[in-house]
């Protein structure tokens, strides 16, 4: 905490000591430079942390300018004219929220098509800006908007823009430490494995680019005073161009990256764009050089700043998370005749299969059995094309990862599935977050220091959980797979699927998954349906094996029973039935 | 009224045609490849500027068919080579390093030969008969050698195993390899074809419209939308997204105006990407 005052402190101060040292002149541009500066920062926020690339901030800009510049023409010298400011840039940040989750929704792709929707919105808003003369005063805009009362000069002016910049700049800082900036940079790195942790993903999206429209707003709100006009090109291509290339050569993971971006790339272009007409080729070549090859963009360069240690977060001191509130009994799940096609090929062939009162269900079968869809189908990775899944002895009709994570379902996948990108202990904390986190939590850096009995046994059981800080990356297969299967444990589920949990581990790691998951049995009362193709582990922890066979069900019983069956040693062996 | 129908008719087919031309190549380099080439404008820019320089250079305008293939090929070289094979022809990558290029590309045109409005010449000027109207005869032919064209295009992509072996890449480069196809190569004269087709586009667009930097932009709009709306990688993606939004554009801004027209297609392709990200004929 007073490493964070002491930092944005030092940066506000900095900001309004500008005019002092550079003199009166740069005021003005340098006001200017920082609404760029407000913009871009949430290009970064929505791009660098959440990884979704607005390509049309510039029309979230220009709506919130055009409300402001109505606002201060309709309210005069009244000092209610500083209310249009805010409520500029809310509306736009509502805008955005309402236009992300309509968007988001029910949709888990990573693809460009949101950016591409954003870039045709854009360019629709200059055409109608342009266009709709009498409300936005067509191509030439609106013009002398008065200023805000009582700020006699553009220097006054500079002095609220430097505050309002100073505290964005504080704002965005403390959310991307706290733990929904957390989750943020977990959506860009694995969005599946986030929603099959109960996230809603479409929200968690929503929230970091309707924050991104808030300073876009901001930024516009006080563009309407600063410039005393506003014209359709703020919602041009170009100015929205402008601010990814801000957030791209700053350096878009960083907080003040973008802002570091526009100051200097405002400033340069201003100085050199009349006498060195090349100028604007070495930014654009800097831009390609930073697609290519430095994702940090100019912040690289300050990385040694670091070691002043201003920007470390200390360690939040343990504290034992909230109980979850959880049934008691394990979670039963009944497929009646479910069909899965994916264009001519039919996966799931009408399998009926439930649940009963077993703890330990093996599925096998040949690949291409339909194993995996199985599980696939059940929590909302794969369409279906008929039958029903009955959950709980709830007729699930269209299954979504994050409900079905919610109803008390974790997974873990066949080839191990974490956030790359995040620490070991980022990895566990989302995973304890799941479920537990009520009202504003994830505003709560202390967040990062919850813990469980569960988490602990863990950690006592696999020593390399403790060393929390290393990346993910880092880890070795057999480890990613222990990470992924403690991340699905601690959320302490009732139903636990798991699809071959000990492919690629060593022998002493395959014995100490099989105990872990033992103890985690029992310590949760919790069913688990495990996808393998190794007998011997089959041999060890089943106590009811199922049999698939070309999308159907083909025998089950114990491992004796299976095993004596002719018709699944037909299918292993290729014998005659 | 009849014959202002007949004009209108031979307009909006000449818009869709066009717009079939000019989103062939980005359709060989975005939906085969993967590539969001957001430069693609600017290669059409550039082969329409070669037309400029070589009519002012006394050659005959065909002459600049050639030279604008070879030139934005050669600079589609080039790209792929130092761009767009080092990001790993990642569509997100490639959108961003392609954005930076147009702006590259349309500073370096406007440090050349300024920023204001060139005009190329018609090459076949005066006009022909259709049915008792005059309509300008460049239009006329140019819409004969775009269907001539994209019929090749069609007859070719359906016979030739050259479409199935790019498809084979781009749906698994290693299997593609494995079996034989020089994966490198083909994708690089795949992206080159793209680009050197662009440059073609630009030479045939180059007499109608004015010849700016920016002039890509606005092409590179109407493409893309085409594209989204049509589907990747289909030859019938490709007709059904041009003569949508060629249709579109042209109805609507003879009828309306084009501000209505250009907003509609805006509209229409956000709808689209919305709830049909893949377009109405998407490769399977």
């Amino acid at each position: 905490m007073v490493s964070f005052l002491v930092r944005n402190g030092l940066i506000l101060g900095l900001l309004i000591l500008v005019p002092t040292f550079l003199g009166e002149f740069w005021a003005y541009q340098l006001g200017l430079y920082f609404l760029y500066a407000l913009a871009a920062m949430g290009v970064g926020l929505a791009w660098g942390q959440a990884g979704i690339l607005p390509l049309g901030q510039g029309m979230f800009v220009a709506i919130a300018a055009y409300l402001a510049a109505y606002g201060l023409f309709g309210f005069g010298v009244s000092p209610l004219a500083y209310f249009a400011i805010p409520l500029s840039a809310l509306a736009a940040a509502l805008f955005g929220l309402i236009f992300a989750i309509a968007i988001f929704r029910g949709r888990s792709e990573q693809g460009p098509s949101f950016s591409l929707i954003t870039l045709a919105l854009t360019l629709a808003t200059f055409q109608v800006a342009t266009t709709w003369a009498s409300v936005t005063g067509g191509f030439n805009g609106l013009r002398n908007i008065p200023g805000l009362p009582g700020l006699s000069d553009f220097l006054d002016l500079y002095y609220l823009i430097a505050v309002v910049l100073g505290l964005a700049i504080a704002m965005v800082d403390y959310l991307v430490r706290a733990p929904i900036g957390a989750l943020w940079r977990a959506v860009a790195d694995n969005e599946r494995r986030l929603a099959f942790l109960g996230y809603d993903v479409a929200s968690l999206k929503a929230s970091a680019f309707a924050i991104a429209c808030g300073l876009a707003g901001l930024a516009g709100a006080l563009y309407a005073p600063q410039q005393n006009l506003v014209t359709p090109d703020l919602a041009g291509f170009a100015f929205s161009g402008d601010l990814v290339v801000f957030a791209a050569v700053g350096g878009r993971t960083t907080v003040l990256g973008p802002v570091i971006g526009a100051i200097v790339v405002g400033v340069l272009s201003a100085e050199l764009r009349d006498r060195f007409p090349w100028w604007e080729i070495v930014i654009a070549l800097f831009f390609i050089v930073v697609v290519l090859r430095l994702p940090g963009g100019l912040m690289t360069l300050f990385a040694p700043l670091r070691r002043l240690q201003l920007a470390r977060s200390p360690m939040p001191m343990p504290s034992l998370a909230p109980v979850k509130a959880r049934i008691a009994a394990p979670c039963s799940v009944a497929f009646e005749e479910v069909r899965v096609r994916m264009g001519d090929v039919t996966i799931l062939d009408g399998l009926s299969v439930e649940t009963g009162d077993e703890g330990v269900l093996c599925v096998i079968g040949p690949n291409g059995a339909g194993k995996t869809s199985a599980l696939n189908v059940m929590t909302g990775a794969l369409p279906k094309r008929g039958g029903r899944i009955i959950i709980d002895g709830v007729d699930v009709l269209r299954p979504q990862p994050a409900a079905v994570a919610r109803s008390g379902v974790g997974r873990k996948f066949q080839t191990p599935s974490v956030f790359s990108k995040l620490t070991i202990d980022q990895n566990l904390a989302i995973a304890l977050w799941a479920g537990r986190w009520r009202g504003f939590d994830l505003l709560r850096p202390s967040l990062f220091g919850w813990t469980s009995p569960l988490l602990d046994e863990m950690r006592r059981r696999f020593g390399f959980l403790t060393a929390g800080g290393k990346p993910a990356s880092d880890l070795s297969h057999g480890q990613r797979q222990i990470l992924e299967l403690t991340m699905a444990l601690i959320t302490e589920p009732r139903l636990l699927l798991l699809d071959e949990p000990c492919a690629g581990l060593s022998h002493e790691e395959t014995a100490a998954v099989i105990d872990a998951i033992q103890w985690a049995r029992g310590a949760l009362n919790l069913r688990i349906i495990i996808i393998e193709h190794d007998m011997e582990l089959v041999r060890r922890l089943a106590d009811r094996v199922v049999v698939l066979h070309q999308g159907r069900f083909l025998a089950d019983g114990s491992v004796e029973e299976v095993q004596g069956n002719p018709d699944v040693r037909a299918v292993y062996v290729g014998g005659s039935r | 009224m009849e014959s202002l129908l007949v004009t209108q008719a031979i307009n909006v087919a000449y818009e869709v045609l066009i717009l079939a031309v000019l989103v062939l190549g980005l359709a060989v380099v975005m939906g085969l490849l993967n590539v969001l080439n957001i430069a693609h404008g600017e290669f059409v820019m550039m082969g329409a500027y070669t037309a400029y320089v070589i009519q002012k250079a006394g050659l005959p305008y065909l002459a600049a068919v050639p030279a604008a293939a070879v030139f934005c090929g050669l600079v589609g070289l080039a790209v792929e080579r130092f761009l767009i094979r080092p990001l790993r022809y990642d569509p997100f990558d490639t959108l961003l390093a392609t954005w930076g290029l147009g702006l590259l590309l349309r500073k370096l045109v406007e440090l050349a030969f300024g920023r204001g409005f060139l005009s190329v010449e018609i090459p076949i000027p005066g006009s022909m008969d259709i049915l008792g109207e005059a309509y300008p005869a460049y239009r006329l032919v140019l819409m004969i050698i775009s269907v001539i064209v994209l019929g090749a295009v069609f007859v070719w992509y359906a016979r030739a195993p050259t479409g199935s072996r790019i498809r084979a890449m781009v749906g698994n480069p290693a299997l593609a390899e494995a079996v034989g196809i020089h994966t490198r190569q083909l994708a690089r004269n795949t992206f080159v074809a793209g680009t050197a087709w662009a440059g073609v586009a630009g030479v045939m667009i180059a007499p109608l419209t004015p010849v700016e930097p920016f002039m890509g932009l606005t092409l590179i709009v109407n493409s893309f939308f085409a594209l989204v709306i049509g589907g990747m990688g289909t030859v019938t993606g490709l007709f059904a997204g041009s003569g949508i939004i060629g249709g579109l554009q042209g109805v609507l801004s003879e009828a309306v105006s084009p501000t209505l027209a250009y907003i509609s297609m805006l509209l229409l392709s956000i709808l689209f990407l919305w709830q049909r990200p893949r377009g109405l004929f998407p490769r399977p």
